[in-house]
């Protein structure tokens, strides 16, 4: 037994010390540590890595649920349809970006470039919501928000939802 | 059957096809290390501190146990890591599927597709067992650089 123990050890030393030296010496080497966002958005939002200029602004829990009770912006949930049926922010429209066709990209035309969007999708580093809104930017709507946080955030904080499952009544 | 798994070729070419199996797995990881400590946060497991220095080390570790049961370097440390990882990566995937999460996108979904996608990549790592296992029963030491040094 000690044996083996002592065999992983050293595999693991061999292993770990070979790892540490090609990452220092390589050019596409990361950091020991990542900026991966914990989950929750406390006082900051949460932004994903690939996040860039011009992308639209992130919004916290607390700044999408006060633009929510402000009653004046359309939530925008981009995640898939099924997704979207089951449960979703309350009086949010769904444009699943996975699955826009022509049919999507008429409906994104018609909506009111002049309202306030604020664009979320499933809040665990799902990408869609930040590129539904680099897609919708490119559309000509200006006035938009990103809510990383997202679908689990908002659930898990009971902010108002909707839908088919079980206790998502509009409340 | 042990005869048969104890044979040294017989061995032998199970070493060099497990082995290889990771050798091969780690070479991807290793290759594009941003990539793999993106998909290693996508599984939600693990604090994000310690997401990049595991996505790191986690690949190497493949390379060198999978060369170490092909030439029968720290060979028994080697061939059972191997198959703990397998068995951690299954049950990795196994709490993903069962949460919901899509490990592509690393998001919770409730797409069937998803779902069918861990189920058989679980699948897919209980096949990758079964060398290992059959490493497990053989009683072959041939051909081991071990045995020029324990």
């Amino acid at each position: 037994m000690r044996h083996w123990i002592t065999q992983v050890i050293a595999l693991l030393i061999i292993s770990t010390v070979l790892a540490l030296a090609v990452n220092a010496i390589r050019d596409n080497g990361i950091g020991l540590v990542g900026k991966w966002p914990s989950g929750f958005s406390g006082k900051d939002p949460v932004v994903p890595p690939s996040a860039g200029e011009g992308d639209p602004p992130f919004v916290t829990r607390d700044g999408a649920a006060a633009l929510y009770q402000s009653g004046k912006v359309i939530f925008v949930d981009a995640r898939p349809l099924e997704d979207y049926a089951l449960a979703h922010i309350a009086r949010s429209v769904n444009i699943p970006y996975d699955y826009l066709d022509e049919n999507w990209e008429r409906v994104i035309d018609s909506l009111d470039h002049d309202r306030e969007y604020v664009i979320y999708c499933s809040g665990d580093e799902c990408e869609s919501s930040l590129l539904l809104g680099r897609h919708l930017k490119d559309r000509g709507f200006s006035h938009l928000f990103v809510f990383y946080g997202g679908w689990r955030e908002w659930q898990e904080s009971g902010l108002p939802v909707s839908g088919a499952q079980p206790g998502a009544e509009e409340k | 059957m042990k005869r048969i798994i104890s044979n040294d070729y017989v061995t032998m070419l199970l070493r060099l096809y497990f082995g290889g199996l990771f050798i091969y797995a780690s070479l991807d990881k290793i290759a594009s290390p941003e990539q793999f400590a993106r998909i290693v946060f996508n599984f939600h497991i693990l604090p994000g501190s310690l997401v990049n220095i595991f996505a790191l080390i986690l690949p190497f570790t493949e390379l060198v146990a999978g060369v170490g049961v092909i030439i029968g370097f720290l060979y028994r440390g080697s061939r059972d890591y191997l198959m703990l990882l397998t068995v951690v990566f299954i049950v990795a995937i196994g709490i993903n599927v069962v949460r919901g999460v899509n490990l592509e996108c690393g998001c919770f979904t409730v797409s069937s597709g998803a779902k069918s996608a861990g189920l058989q990549l679980i699948v897919r790592d209980l096949l990758y067992l079964a060398p290992g296992l059959f490493l497990l029963a053989s009683r072959s030491r041939r051909w081991m650089l071990d045995r020029l040094f324990f």
